[in-house]
């Protein structure tokens, strides 16, 4: 009796220790990590010392793997070596909706070795301008290159009886029923372009919010809402096998990806968005010499045959773009964003 | 594709030699994880998503995971009857009536039908996922948000129905999951919600945080404070085949646990755990002799280990048509599609014949493959029992932090996982059942969302969840078990008042015991 209530107390301290001492531990290591960066930040030390990169490079995919950023990441990781002598890691950090991944890149050391991919999403130029987020999209990050932009594609379904956005309007208008559209999240690009042709065109389109693009698509086949719409990757199969009936894509000119799917503008609707535009940038305070050096291999990956081959699989457009040029498209998109918000008086209840 | 077209296409895939050896691996680890308390499909799945990453097929790396999940339910068995120790969560009832018998000696025969129920209750729960998910997928693009609103109400109300000792403590458990759900981004807007301006709680609980803290910590954490008594019976193991009047005895029991198995895994919500349980205490109604039940009946092994492994064949379904994954170890399957760009939903059985049909053959294969394991190699399982309980519990609580921690590489999952670990002690200590908790928390978005959505969709009347028939039907049987369930508890009440000893019914009895601690402390 004595012995076995001697192992019992044995057994609940190990227990006890080992969870302490792991906790503590692990505690230990990330302050060092989260300390590191701000003891070096005004320096940017590390890249200037040698030839850069001397090693890996880390991507963080502010999402959880098998998303449309993930895998343009994917895409540039499988092309990346042949145009530079240190390969890159892709690291997914999803958590809050990509935000967590973004604070990780913001406190980062601006060295070059941590970037993040997917500069430009809703998380950056449109959620912050709704809600508080622990970064400031454009003093946090230096865009690098943007690679792509995923418009989105406004579907019906493929039974429906709607040809043209006319149509669609036009049976709004004189049956006075409201429109229920699919859109992926309250802070994405459909929500937007939704809300924006229903300010434009007068009727009412009641948007509902999903948890992703997949589940509106879902819904929007099986004809539960009228409307609806999502990025190239997300509708390309649906409209291949004849579910999905494009309407409209929401660009100022069209997708590359989606040549015959003409504009809303060229419908007779004076609304656009920009899109989820996916970019890479690295934190504040990155030394010139490297960002230009990543920006000169993104640019021969943007004209890799493979990896144009991969992005047509995706049905992503290659739309790159250079540092400067990128950041002041940047801010041209976020203030464009900000106005629609503000016109369109969107906010999150 | 027809149904034999695909399965012929499906076995050319799950027979290639990689696939095989995968499936085999699989099988094997889910064997061994199985065996060992504490480690349980869910948080091993979870370790491995990282290896599944690298694999070049999503169907090879399905085949894999999906073969640790149902090799769990077979290896299970093993620590239930040899240690009184559930090796995973389903396998607790197999405890009451399999340890009883190898205390008598029996130790062979209980591992043997728990090996051959199992390999039959799998083939038939195959067969089933072959035959029934692909009209099914079909037809789940007529579920909308009100459908899906009242699916997973229903589901999530049988949960509590069929495992608890108590409604209302099942009730209470199954809130609190909703609540724990409930912080975090709202997943519908996005805007933040009961984080207490904690960073590390904007993304919400870790779902397998939360179960490896509530089932694998608290799990450890009750055990030790009880006296440690779970002597393995090794010694007596015997014969692994059962004898032909063993046989005889359970053949019902094994395809009753078969069917109620593939029943309840089919709903989203049911899973093995809940299948399991159901299936004792039906074997126990069914019984002409309820009074062996608890002292070592052979059916109350047989039942519900066939149970177990039909509904994880069966708890595919949901996922494969619906996307809604039924139970901890499936959201962790489902989140290794994703991350192979593939999407389960209504579209998956078309878009992705070659995963659909492939996993479903390796299914058939794997199961053949187990019996292999389980049959002539449970001597060398066993040994893996002999590590003393002081030694294990710490190795187990130090793989569970290992794995939180590796999820998101983040210290701050390793003080929640404590958290939740602490809540599962207590919940044991108060006799909650812990079942409902998880399944409320994985499904609260669902139901969240989809009530929202439909309300949207109407312009704010209800009328939508009547309108429509199917969710009008689902909502119809919600209403029916409520009532049914209300009737039970009169019914129980006026029995209580006659005769004092008898407080919750029959069919609860076996749970309570359960709950207050037969299975773990040896007492009993």
């Amino acid at each position: 009796m004595y012995r076995k209530k001697a192992w019992r107390i044995l057994g609940l301290l190990m227990v006890a220790l080992l969870v302490l001492l792991i906790a503590g531990g692990c505690g230990g290591k990330s302050a060092t990590q989260n300390n590191a960066p701000s003891q070096e930040k005004k320096e940017g030390t590390a890249a200037t010392s040698g030839k850069y990169p001397e090693k890996p490079i880390t991507i963080i995919v502010p999402y959880a793997a098998g998303g449309s950023t993930d895998a343009l990441a994917r895409a540039i990781e499988k092309v990346w070596t042949k145009y530079s002598p240190q390969p890159v890691m892709i690291v997914n950090k999803p958590g809050a909706g990509g935000v967590e991944g973004r604070e990780f890149v913001k406190t980062s050391k601006p060295d070059g070795y941590t970037l993040m991919i997917g500069y430009g999403s809703g998380e950056d130029l449109i959620g912050p301008q709704l809600q508080k987020v622990p970064y400031d999209p454009l003093k946090d990050f230096t865009p690098i290159a943007r690679m792509s932009i995923h418009s989105t594609i406004i579907c019906v379904p493929g039974n429906s009886q709607f040809k043209s956005m006319q149509e669609l309007i036009n049976w709004a208008k004189t049956s006075k029923q409201p429109v229920t559209a699919s859109v992926s999240t309250a802070t994405g690009n459909v929500n937007i372009t939704m809300r924006g042709i229903g300010k434009v065109t007068g009727i009412n389109i009641v948007p509902i919010p999903h948890q992703g693009g997949a589940q509106a698509i879902t819904d929007l086949i099986g004809g539960h809402t009228i409307v609806g719409g999502g990025s190239g990757n997300e509708v390309a199969p649906h409209i291949q096998a004849g579910r999905l009936r494009p309407l409209a894509v929401d660009l100022p000119e069209r997708d590359p990806a989606f040549p015959d799917v003409p504009t809303l503008k060229e419908q007779g609707i004076n609304f656009y968005s920009w899109g989820s535009v996916k970019g890479i940038a690295a934190p504040a305070g990155t030394p010139k010499e490297v960002v230009d050096y990543l920006a000169g291999v993104l640019k021969k990956v943007s004209e890799d045959p493979e990896f144009k081959e991969s992005m047509k699989n995706l049905y992503q457009p290659i739309l790159y773009m250079g540092p400067e040029e990128y950041q002041k498209f940047f801010k041209e998109a976020y203030d464009y964003f900000g106005k629609l918000i503000k016109d369109l008086n969107i906010t999150l209840q | 594709m027809g149904i034999f077209e695909g399965l012929i296409n499906g076995f050319s895939i799950a027979l290639q030699g990689y696939n095989l050896i995968f499936a085999f691996v699989g099988c094997l680890l889910g064997t061994a994880i199985g065996v060992l308390p504490g480690l349980g499909p869910a948080a091993t799945i979870s370790l491995l998503l990282p290896v599944v990453y690298k694999m070049s097929s999503p169907a090879t790396s399905i085949i894999f995971l999906a073969g640790i999940y149902y090799g769990s339910m077979y290896g299970g068995s093993t620590t239930s009857i040899l240690l009184n120790l559930p090796g995973e969560a389903a396998s607790v009832v197999t405890a009451i009536d399999g340890y009883k018998m190898a205390l008598k000696g029996r130790a062979g025969a209980a591992l043997g039908i728990a090996a051959i129920g199992s390999f039959i209750a799998g083939t038939i729960g195959v067969i089933g996922l072959s035959f029934v998910a692909p009209p099914l997928a079909e037809f789940a693009l007529r579920f909308g948000p009100p459908e899906y609103f009242a699916l997973t109400l229903v589901g999530l109300l049988l949960a509590v129905f069929l495992s608890g000792s108590s409604i209302v403590k099942g009730l209470i458990t199954l809130l609190i999951g909703l609540l724990l759900a409930s912080v975090g981004l709202d997943p519908m807007t996005g805007k933040v919600r009961f984080t207490g301006g904690i960073i590390g709680l904007q993304s919400g609980f870790d779902f397998v945080t939360l179960a490896m803290g509530v089932f694998g910590i608290g799990e450890i954490l009750y055990t030790l404070e009880q006296s440690l008594k779970g002597e393995i019976v090794t010694t007596k193991i015997g014969n692994v085949f059962p004898t032909i009047k063993d046989f005889i005895e359970a053949k019902w029991a094994i395809i009753r646990g078969s069917l109620i198995g593939f029943i309840v895994g089919i709903l989203p919500g049911g899973g093995a755990v809940v299948a399991s349980l159901a299936s004792y205490a039906v074997e126990k109604k069914c019984s002409k002799k309820p009074e062996e039940f608890g002292q070592g009946a052979i059916c109350g092994v047989a039942g519900p280990e066939s149970a177990n492994n039909a509904a994880s064949s069966a708890s595919f379904i949901p996922l494969l048509t619906l996307g809604i994954p039924a139970n901890a170890s499936i959201a962790m399957i489902f989140a290794a599609l994703l991350i192979q760009g593939v999407t389960p939903g209504p579209f998956l059985v078309k878009e992705h014949a070659d995963v659909f049909w492939g996993v479903i053959a390796s299914m058939y294969i794997g199961n053949l493959m187990l019996l292999a394991l389980n049959l002539p190699l449970v001597g060398i399982w066993v040994q893996l029992l002999k590590v003393p309980f002081g030694i294990l519990a710490p190795a187990v609580v130090l793989f569970t932090c290992v794995g939180v921690y590796s999820i998101a590489n983040d210290t701050f999952s390793i003080y929640t996982l404590l958290f939740f670990g602490l809540l599962g002690y207590f919940m044991r200590k108060l006799e909650f059942e812990p079942g409902p908790l998880p399944l409320a928390f994985v499904l609260a978005p669902i139901i969240e969302n989809s009530l929202r959505q439909s309300l949207l969709m109407s312009g704010g009347s209800m009328a939508i969840f009547f309108t429509r028939p199917i969710a009008a039907t689902l909502f119809g049987i919600f209403i029916a078990l409520v009532i049914a369930q209300g009737l039970q508890s009169l019914r129980r009440r006026k029995r209580s008042e006659v005769s004092p000893e008898i407080t919750t019914g029959e069919f609860n009895t076996a749970f309570v015991k359960l709950s207050t601690g037969n299975k773990l402390n040896g007492k009993g």
